[in-house]
């Protein structure tokens, strides 16, 4: 089933179009993969699949249906949505912010009950935060902040995940976790859509793989076919080459400046 | 101490408030006094002094002190910057320099629009604060502080070019606005505050879960669910309703906004739909015990209310300031 699917989406901050021309389908118990240098219009990408940005032109359909044509609520129900960057003034604890993963399901009034709380424990088990719970998140590394938004995300159960670097500041054993909660919410049929900025992580998890290079898509694909040197080279810049043998995987290494 | 407790200790303070208030206020009616007119022994003086005086004047700083604590949580959620407060950003100044040149401007017969003009003039210095805090990487706690000393220097201009040039016989009632007081309390200004108060605590209240996702940032909230153009309109005219009330009925009276949710949610957490009621209580409570303190505390003299807020609420920003990253 197609969860989300964006066709000639344009869009962007400021009046110049960040973004040109996106077409995207994301399918259910899928990981698609958004990679590209800084400034290439990822962030922006996910913002507008979230309808946090509304396009300049194109559109975005949720389950079929145009997105603006969704009450907010409604798709944040459906859409969990992790922001590259939260800011973290008030002293809220690690649950507190948990918590706020299940209000697109609360509304104003109703209280939080055995189901919700069962998500919330879940979601802080699974990101190793139980030990945390009650400290104030801007006390944390960033590291545990990122676990933390991430764990707020997976509270809301949604049917799609659209995840703005959630590895940028984890550790190594952090990131093998990030990539065993997503093979196993997309065996549970999420479907995952990440920006990271580690090749090799991407080409690993993602079913599909799209290239932005300056608010356009330079290249999209399964990442078999996008294992080329030559394309990372003219994307990012830097020279590149491909290692990998008949008992490791594929692995694309930057070795200097273009 | 248990969550039913702290809340019986809140509650005991406001009782506290509310019997010092009608006991405590003056030389004049002691607590013995003020009790036999509660109980029909009093002489018609003391009666007087209990229930057209003193029982307007409390309930009119319970009110105030109410409307400033939840206009101070709902700016602080909304700009997700625990630093907010209706005076600190000018929001009380603009509603005073609106209120002060309608005053001194209007004539007799629409003196009754002087409230609406102190709400509209909140408004607008809320606009601009936030226009003005927020950059093209969004807001900073520098950048919004920064803002409301602006708009404070402005609106005090105004003021003071009121002041210069008012008819000599408006000239009290204008200065009052800028002192924060609550003698001028009547019934009929307690009619009129009612829905300044009422009104935006019912829209903070249906708004209660969208605050606390906005304490995050607009788009942490936005990414779960709140609409936050419609929700961020609201807010912002519910707060500027309460600190334009506040300021037309009693004027500019400080740092009840920021001292009273802070230490309210050290007692009870984050979750905007518990604080609320709590927070209004407790600036209900600390209001009229700080217009008690100034009545008494230099008697016969009477400090403006407004002096005793503020020598109790800067130490409390200092601290705050200096723990904000």
């Amino acid at each position: 089933m197609i969860l989300l699917e964006s066709r000639g989406l344009c869009g962007g901050y400021g009046g110049s179009a960040a973004l040109r021309e996106v077409d995207l389908v994301v399918g259910e118990g899928t990981c698609t993969v958004i990679l590209g240098p800084n400034g290439a219009g990822k962030s922006t990408l996910l913002r507008l699949l979230a309808g946090i940005l509304a396009p300049t032109r194109g559109e975005v359909t949720l389950l079929g249906r145009p997105l603006p044509s969704w009450r907010r609520r409604e798709v944040a129900r459906h859409v969990g949505y992790l922001p590259q960057f939260v800011d973290f003034s008030f002293p809220l604890t690690v649950e507190e912010v948990v918590e706020q993963g299940r209000a697109p399901h609360l509304g104003p009034w109703r209280p939080p009950d055995a189901h919700d709380r069962a998500a919330i424990r879940r979601a802080l088990e699974r990101m190793e935060l139980v030990p945390f719970a009650r400290r104030p998140v801007r006390t944390l590394s960033g590291g545990e902040r990122q676990r933390v938004l991430l764990a707020r995300a997976l509270a809301t159960e949604p049917l799609l995940l659209l995840l703005d670097e959630p590895a940028a500041a984890l550790d190594v054993r952090h990131q093998m976790e990030l990539v065993a909660v997503v093979q196993e919410l997309r065996r549970g049929g999420t479907g995952v859509v990440l920006v990271l900025h580690d090749w090799n992580l991407g080409l690993r998890l993602a079913d599909q793989v799209l290239l932005l290079k300056e608010g356009a898509v330079v290249a999209a694909g399964p990442p078999e076919a996008l294992l080329c040197p030559k394309l990372f080279r003219s994307v990012f810049g830097v020279s590149v080459r491909l290692l990998g043998s008949d008992t490791a995987p594929p692995y694309l290494v930057p070795v200097g400046v273009a | 101490m248990t969550s039913p407790g702290r809340d019986a200790a809140l509650v005991t303070l406001l009782l506290a408030s509310v019997c010092g208030g009608l006991a405590l206020a003056g030389p004049a009616v002691g607590p013995a006094d003020a009790l036999a007119a509660f109980t029909g022994h009093a002489t018609p003086e003391v009666r007087t002094i209990v229930f057209a005086l003193r029982l307007p004047r409390l309930l009119l700083a319970l009110g105030v002190g109410a409307a400033l604590a939840l206009a101070g949580a709902a700016l602080q959620n909304l700009l997700s910057n625990p630093l907010a407060d209706p005076f600190l950003l000018g929001v009380s100044g603009g509603g005073a320099a609106a209120a002060t040149v309608a005053y001194a401007a209007l004539p007799a017969a629409l003196l009754g629009a002087v409230p609406l003009a102190a709400v509209v003039g909140a408004a607008c210095t809320t606009a601009v604060v936030w226009w003005m805090a927020r950059g093209p990487l969004g807001g900073s706690s520098t950048r919004l502080i920064l803002a409301g000393i602006a708009a404070n220097a402005f609106t005090s201009a105004i003021i003071l070019a009121v002041v210069a040039t008012a008819p000599s016989t408006r000239l009290p009632g204008a200065l009052a606005i800028t002192m924060g007081s609550f003698a001028a309390a009547t019934p009929a200004a307690l009619a009129w505050l009612a829905p300044y108060l009422l009104v935006p605590a019912a829209v903070l209240a249906w708004h209660a879960r969208d605050l606390g996702l906005l304490a995050l940032g607009e788009e942490s909230a936005a990414a779960l669910g709140v609409e936050p153009g419609r929700v961020r309109q609201r807010i912002f005219l519910a707060a500027a309703a309460l600190s334009g009330g506040a300021v037309a009925f009693a004027g500019v009276i400080g740092f009840v906004g920021l001292a009273t949710p802070h230490l309210c949610r050290l007692v009870w957490g984050n979750d905007v739909r518990r604080l609320l009621p709590r927070v209004a209580t407790a600036g209900a409570a600390f209001t009229a015990l700080g217009d008690l303190v100034a009545r008494r505390a230099l008697s016969p003299v009477e400090l403006p209310v407004g002096v005793i807020t503020a020598l109790l609420g800067v130490p409390f920003f200092v601290a705050l300031l200096r723990r904000s990253p």
